[in-house]
């Protein structure tokens, strides 16, 4: 049975990219703790420009984002647009172009963004011949999909390919307008929009990454892997094809909301606010709708930790949009904009759902694809339990902090004048960006525990002969 | 009131090309919406709709034999 799975489907490329993910976690997840604890304790920076946190933090995100999400979404997309089609990938050439491509702009990004080239645009930060590959790439694992679909052999498109679909197109867009620049040099490029335009494209691409790469994708996700690991289906298929709709006519109109208090219009980051609160609703009509599957089964919670991971993850999706659209309001703005709040908000949103549903479809893949179980259940449970705790350390020491930050900057005193020098905001800090880093470290270390489960898990589904058995047993049959 | 009519006052004279556009797709969009809620939640409509949930199992199972899914 499983054998013909492997001659029916196109796995090979999904091992690829899984595995690749998890490579992916861990690096990101160290840069990132290494730049966390150069804010706590600058020495780290070495006197070198290479390593210094202004070149470093462009590696994180990038690392954490598009290497390990990218691999991710293309590893889950793959598999699960073939499993709910019932058809193999429509070109496995085109397939392996997207793996090779893709990490062909990883090591460009790890050999560039240290070196200092930059766009400096958040999240866009490659240069311009690094963004023509991206949209090539990119078009390549769009086109493949979609001539996937037309080849289905089922009637219906399933849902969670209605979310990878619409993250697909909707990036295509952003990343091409966002990205269009006038070259100077082989490594050297300026925008074509300046000033408040440029502002604002740059806000519509970021919370647009956020709403449609971070978010759509990872809805898509969620409605195929948490069905398939709780054994059920999804709770609604209507609140489903509701919330994918709300999704894609609501999110683009929120990037303005990042730039309250600026040059911009007013109206328009009272639009993005007004419609950030809008977006609760088909949020947690969501996350509702992926945690009600689990009902009359919540037991399963106690003994299926790839299960937990999920509705972790779910619970930290709800929580996380339910902050932002708060964050987005003029009032609270006026005290989080610029402080670590918003850096707290960002990782319960990147740890505690887009790692958190990946890591539990990673875990799920990996006994499909290998065709054995995993090295060790109980790794897997030491992995939640730190992600977790580790993720929970990292937000409440933002929180705290970014608060602090953002009261001690606009505090006065009897004269009118500020109560406090930047630097002492600065000297505040210390003690919350020392306890970033162990949150932080802690989650690199579930990773790492992730990366050696899933390295020993390929090495025994190799000793086992089960990937081998799987493959040749059609020919024998 | 007066104030919120201060508010929402438009100097439609002064709307150029783009705002027309922008004006136009966002109702449209909202109508589209509404229309889409409507089908959704059209009781006609609900065996269709709840029936496609099963999609993902209809493929084989593929779980490892033996194996224990992520429990110990």
């Amino acid at each position: 049975m499983q054998a013909s799975l492997e001659q029916k489907y196109n796995f090979d490329i999904v091992r690829w990219f899984t595995i690749m993910a998890v490579v992916y976690l861990v690096l990101g997840a160290g840069f990132g703790v290494y730049i966390a604890s150069e804010l706590a304790w600058p020495f780290l920076n070495f006197d070198s420009p290479y390593l210094s946190f202004g070149r470093l933090r462009p590696l994180h995100t990038n690392t954490v984002i598009f290497a390990f999400g990218g691999c991710t979404l293309m590893a889950t997309a793959f598999y699960s647009v073939q499993r709910t089609c019932g058809v193999r990938l429509w070109s496995d050439k085109l397939a392996r172009f997207t793996f090779w491509g893709w990490n062909a702009v990883i090591v460009l990004a790890v050999l560039t963004l240290p070196l200092g080239l930059t766009q400096s645009k958040e999240y866009a930060e490659l240069e311009w011949p690094i963004d023509i590959l991206i949209a090539v790439v990119w078009l390549a694992f769009t086109f493949n999909f979609i001539m996937t679909i037309a080849i289905r052999k089922s009637s219906h498109i399933y849902v969670s390919n209605w979310f990878f679909l619409g993250m697909m197109i909707m990036i295509v867009y952003l990343h091409v307008v966002n990205s269009l620049a006038i070259p100077v040099g082989l490594f050297k490029s300026y925008s074509i929009f300046s000033g408040v335009q440029d502002a604002m494209i740059q806000w519509w691409w970021g919370h647009n990454a956020v709403g449609f790469y971070l978010t759509a994708g990872f809805l898509g996700i969620m409605y195929y892997f948490v069905p398939k690991q709780a054994g059920r289906p999804v709770y609604s298929y209507r609140l489903s094809v509701i919330h994918f709709w709300a999704l894609m006519f609501g999110y683009v109109w929120l990037g303005a909301h990042h730039l309250q208090y600026t040059a911009l219009p007013d109206w328009t980051g009272s639009l993005g606010a007004a419609i950030s609160l809008a977006m609760i609703i088909p949020s947690w009509g969501g996350a509702v709708n992926g945690m009600m599957t689990l009902s009359g089964a919540w037991d399963r919670l106690r003994t299926d930790y790839v299960l937990r991971f999920l509705i972790m993850a779910l619970a930290f999706y709800a929580m996380s949009t339910f902050e932002g659209p708060v964050m987005a309001l003029k009032s609270v703005n006026a005290l989080s904009h610029y402080t670590d709040w918003t850096i707290g908000h960002v990782h319960s949103g990147a740890l505690g759902w887009v790692a958190g549903i990946s890591i539990g479809a990673i875990y799920h893949l990996m006994t499909r694809l290998y065709h054995t179980e995993m090295f060790s259940e109980r790794l897997i449970n030491l992995h939640f339990w730190t992600a977790t705790i580790g993720t929970v350390i990292y937000i409440v020491a933002m929180w705290v902090s970014g608060i602090m930050q953002g009261l001690m900057w606009r505090a006065y005193d009897e004269y009118g004048t500020l109560a406090y020098t930047f630097v002492e905001s600065v000297d505040a800090m210390h003690p919350y960006y020392a306890m970033r880093a162990v949150g932080g470290g802690l989650f690199l270390f579930g990773a790492a525990v992730m990366l050696f489960n899933v390295l020993m898990t390929v090495r025994k589904s190799v000793v086992e002969g089960r990937l081998q058995q799987a493959r040749a047993l059609p020919a024998m049959a | 009131m007066n104030s919120l009519i201060e508010y929402f006052a438009t100097d439609w004279e002064a709307m150029t090309v783009n705002d027309w556009i922008g004006t136009i797709l966002t109702v449209v969009i909202f109508l589209l919406m509404i229309l889409a809620y409507f089908q959704v939640f059209r009781p006609k409509n609900r065996e269709s709709l709840e029936s496609r949930k099963h999609i993902p199992f209809e493929d084989e199972d593929d779980a490892p034999s033996g194996d224990h899914d992520g429990r110990p």
